[in-house]
C-alpha cells in the first residue's frame, strides 16, 4: 500500500531530480501520472473535511445513544426490538457498501464499521436476553455470538472479521471448560469443539489466506484436543500411560502430518506452518518434561463420570485416526517437496516414538523419574541443536534463533532447578551471554555470505 | 498476512510490477447477497435467543409462585435479581408423591429434567402449591406442569435471573431484603406464565403489594 507520506516525498525529491537533471520532464510526467501528484492537494483538503465530518458525527452518535439509553424503559418491547435490529443491520450495509467502494479510506471505514456490526451482533443478543429474562451462561452467549461474526466472515472473506471469530469462539470455550453446568446444547459445542475449531477454522484460513486464522484455529483446535484428552485420561485412570503418550504425541504428530499439497484449487499452502507449530509444540513439550517435579508428582485423579466425557473420546478417536491416515499417505508419498524439512519426517517420527514411549514406560510398567528427566534434556538439547543446525544451512533466522532460545533456556532452567553455588550461577551466565552474542554475530555474517552466494549463482 | 483481494473485473489483468495505486479498485465488486445471507442468518440467531421466551409469554398460564429467600451475597449480581423458590429446595418437594421415581439415582446424576405439578390456589391472589411430580407433564385442568432440573442441591426453573433496569437497582434490592427478613413469611412473590411443555418465564416480582415488571 502506497502510503500518503511517501507520495509527498516522493513528489519533493522527483522535482528535485528534474531540477537536477537526473530525469527527464516524460519521466516526471511519468511519474506524476502513476502517483497522482496532483490530487495531494485535494486528499489533503479532503482529509479535513472527513475528520470534521467523523467528529461531528461521533458526537451525534453519543447524543442519539443517550437519548435512547435514557427513554428505555419507557419503550415497549416492540420498539426496543425494533430500534436494535434496524441499528445492527443499518450499520453492517452502511460498512458493506462503504468497504466496496474504491478508496482506501472508505473501504477501511467500511471494514470499522462491518466490525463494529459484529459487536453489535453481541450487544443485541445479550440486551434481548435480558429484556426477555433469559438466563443463560456466559460461555453460551459467547460461543454463539462467534458461530454468527464466524457466518459474517465467511460471507465477506474478511480477515478480521474471522480473527474476532475465533477469539470470541476460544473465551467462550474457555469459559466453558471451567465451568460444569450449563445446557446440553453448549455442552455438545464444547465436547466437540477440535473437530469443530478445526473444520470451522482452517477453511476460512484458505479462504481469507490468512496464516494468522490458520495458526489460531489450529492452536483452539489443539487446546481443546488436550482437554479432550484429559478428560479422557479421568475416565481411563487405570492405565493411563497410554492416554498421557497421547497428550504428548497426537498434536505434534497430527501438525507435522498436515499436507495440503495434493488438495486441489487451493491458493496458500500451510504445510511449512503446520510443522514450524508441531516444531514449537514439541520445544515446549520438552522443555516442560525436562523438569524433575512433573515426574514425580501424582498424574491422575479421581473424579466422577458424567456421560458427556464419552463425546469427547469421540473426537480423540476420529483425530487418531486421521494421524494414522495422514502419516500412512506421508511415507507413502515418499517426501517429495524440496523443503528443508522434507527429509525430516524420520528424524521427527523417531522423537515421536521416544516421547510416547517414556510416558507408557513410566505410569504403566515402573516410574523412572530420573530416566525420563534424562531422556527429555536429551531430546530437547538434540531439537535445539538441529534447529541451529538447520538454521546455520538455510540461513533462516527464525529457525536459528528458536533453536538458540530453546537451548539457552534449557541451560538456564537446569541451573536454577538444581542447587548449585553462585559462582557457578555466575559463570553459566557468562559463558550463556557471550555465547548468544558471538553466535548471533557470527550468524549474521553467515548469512551475508549465504547471500551472497546466492546472488552469485544467480547471476549465472 | 492481510488477506490478499483478488484483482477486479473485466479489463484489469494482475500485474505485480504494477504498484497499488489509490484510486485503482483493488476490491472485487462483490455480489450482495454474500452480506444479505449471512446478515439474515445473524439475525435470526439474535431472535432466536428470546424466542422461546416470547413463546412462552404468549401462551403460557400465569402462576404465581412462593420465593425463598436466597443468600444475600449473591442477591444482586450485576443487572439481575437472582430468585429463589420454595419449590427449588429439594427439603419442600421430598414428601411428595412421585418423588422416589424421580429422585432414582441414574438419571438426577445426570441433570435430567423431571416436572413439578403446581396446584392453582383456592384464594385469587395466593401461591401455587406443589401437589406432585412425574415425568410427564399430563394435568388437570386447575394444575400446571412446571420443568425442572437439578443442579447440585437445588431444583432450577429457568427463573432465577430477573434483570431490573440500573436506576432501580438498590432500591428493589433494599425492598426484596427487607421484605423478606420480615416477619411475615409471605411478602415475596413472583408472577410467571408457564406453557403446556413445563417451561417457565418470569413476568413481574411482587413485594407485598407493589409489582415490579420490567
Amino acid at each position: 500500500m502506497i502510503s500518503e507520506e511517501f507520495r509527498r516525498q516522493l513528489h519533493q525529491e522527483a522535482q528535485l531530480w528534474q531540477a537536477e537533471g537526473l530525469i527527464d520532464g516524460t519521466q516526471y510526467q511519468q511519474l506524476e501520472t502513476r502517483y497522482q501528484f496532483t490530487n495531494l492537494e485535494t486528499v489533503a483538503h479532503n482529509r479535513f473535511i472527513l475528520v470534521l465530518l467523523g467528529v461531528g458525527s461521533a458526537l451525534l452518535g453519543l447524543g442519539i445513544i443517550t437519548l435512547v439509553a435514557a427513554h428505555w424503559q419507557a419503550l415497549s418491547p416492540e420498539a426496543k426490538v425494533t430500534l436494535l435490529l434496524s441499528l445492527f443491520v443499518g450499520i453492517n450495509v452502511a460498512g458493506f457498501y462503504l468497504w466496496r467502494q474504491p478508496r482506501a479510506r472508505q473501504q477501511r471505514l467500511g471494514q470499522f464499521f462491518l466490525l463494529l456490526g459484529a459487536l453489535i451482533l453481541g450487544a443485541n443478543m445479550a440486551l434481548l436476553a435480558q429484556m426477555f429474562h433469559v438466563g443463560g451462561s456466559i460461555y453460551g452467549l459467547l460461543l454463539a455470538w462467534g458461530l454468527g461474526v464466524l457466518v459474517m466472515a465467511y460471507g465477506l472473506q474478511i480477515t478480521t472479521l474471522g480473527g474476532l471469530a475465533l477469539l470470541l469462539t476460544g473465551l467462550g470455550y474457555w469459559q466453558g471448560v471451567l465451568v460444569s453446568e450449563g445446557d446440553s446444547w453448549y455442552r455438545l459445542l464444547l465436547a466437540h469443539m477440535p473437530l469443530l475449531a478445526g473444520l470451522l477454522f482452517v477453511p476460512l484460513a484458505y479462504w481469507c489466506r490468512s496464516s494468522a486464522i490458520f495458526v489460531l484455529g489450529v492452536t483452539l483446535g489443539i487446546a481443546a484436543l488436550e482437554v479432550n484428552l484429559l478428560v479422557a485420561l479421568e475416565i481411563f485412570n487405570r492405565s493411563p500411560g497410554w492416554i498421557v503418550a497421547l497428550i504428548f504425541v497426537l498434536p505434534p504428530a497430527l501438525l507435522w502430518g498436515y499436507n495440503d499439497w495434493s488438495w486441489p484449487r487451493v491458493s496458500v499452502r500451510f504445510q511449512s506452518l503446520a510443522r514450524r507449530l508441531a516444531l514449537l509444540f514439541l520445544g515446549i513439550l520438552f522443555y516442560v518434561a525436562s523438569f524433575y517435579e512433573l515426574w514425580t508428582g501424582p498424574w491422575t485423579e479421581s473424579s466422577d463420570q458424567s456421560p458427556s466425557n464419552w463425546a469427547a473420546l469421540l473426537d480423540v478417536g476420529l483425530l487418531v485416526a486421521l494421524t494414522i491416515f495422514q502419516w500412512l499417505s506421508l511415507m507413502r508419498q515418499g517426501n517429495r517437496q524440496a523443503c528443508w524439512h522434507g527429509g525430516r519426517t524420520t528424524h521427527v517420527a523417531c522423537l515421536l516414538m521416544i516421547t510416547a514411549f517414556v510416558p507408557v514406560w513410566h505410569l504403566d510398567v515402573s516410574p523412572i523419574p530420573v530416566f525420563a528427566v534424562v531422556i527429555f534434556n536429551g531430546l530437547l538439547f538434540l531439537l535445539a541443536s538441529s534447529l541451529i543446525y538447520v538454521g546455520l544451512a538455510q540461513g533462516e533466522r527464525r529457525t536459528f534463533w528458536g533453536g538458540m532460545v530453546l537451548l539457552t533456556l534449557q541451560i538456564l532452567s537446569r541451573l536454577l532447578e538444581y542447587e548449585t553455588g553462585l559462582l557457578v550461577k555466575s559463570f553459566v551466565f557468562l559463558l550463556c551471554g557471550t555465547a548468544v552474542v558471538v553466535t548471533g554475530l557470527g550468524f549474521e555474517r553467515h548469512l551475508a555470505t549465504l547471500k551472497i552466494t546466492k546472488g552469485n549463482t544467480h547471476d549465472f | 498476512m492481510t488477506s490478499k483481494r483478488l484483482p477486479s473485473g473485466p479489463g484489469q489483468a494482475p500485474s505485480i510490477n504494477q504498484p497499488q495505486v489509490l484510486t485503482r479498485n483493488t476490491i472485487p465488486l462483490m455480489p450482495v447477497w454474500r452480506l444479505w445471507v449471512p446478515l439474515l442468518m445473524q439475525t435470526a440467531l439474535i431472535l432466536s435467543v428470546p424466542a422461546q421466551a416470547i413463546y412462552t409469554q404468549l401462551t403460557g398460564r400465569t402462576v404465581i409462585l412462593q420465593t425463598a429467600p436466597v443468600d444475600p451475597y449473591d442477591l444482586l449480581r450485576g443487572y439481575s435479581v437472582t430468585l429463589g423458590y420454595d419449590i427449588s429446595r429439594p427439603e419442600t418437594l421430598q414428601h411428595l408423591p412421585g418423588w422416589k421415581q424421580v429422585n432414582d439415582e441414574s438419571i438426577s446424576a445426570a441433570g435430567s429434567s423431571f416436572y413439578v405439578i403446581l396446584e392453582a390456589p383456592t384464594a385469587t391472589d395466593g401461591p401455587w402449591k406443589p401437589v406432585g411430580l412425574s415425568h410427564v407433564p399430563t394435568v388437570t385442568p386447575n394444575q400446571v406442569a412446571l420443568k425442572g432440573r437439578f443442579t447440585g442441591n437445588q431444583i432450577t426453573y429457568g427463573l432465577e435471573t430477573y434483570y431490573i433496569p440500573e436506576a432501580l437497582r438498590e432500591q428493589i434490592n433494599q425492598d426484596i431484603s427487607q421484605a423478606q427478613q420480615d416477619s411475615q413469611k409471605h411478602a415475596v412473590r413472583v408472577e410467571v406464565k408457564v406453557d403446556t411443555q413445563g417451561r417457565a418465564v418470569p413476568i413481574s416480582i411482587w413485594v407485598d403489594n407493589r409489582n415490579y415488571h420490567f
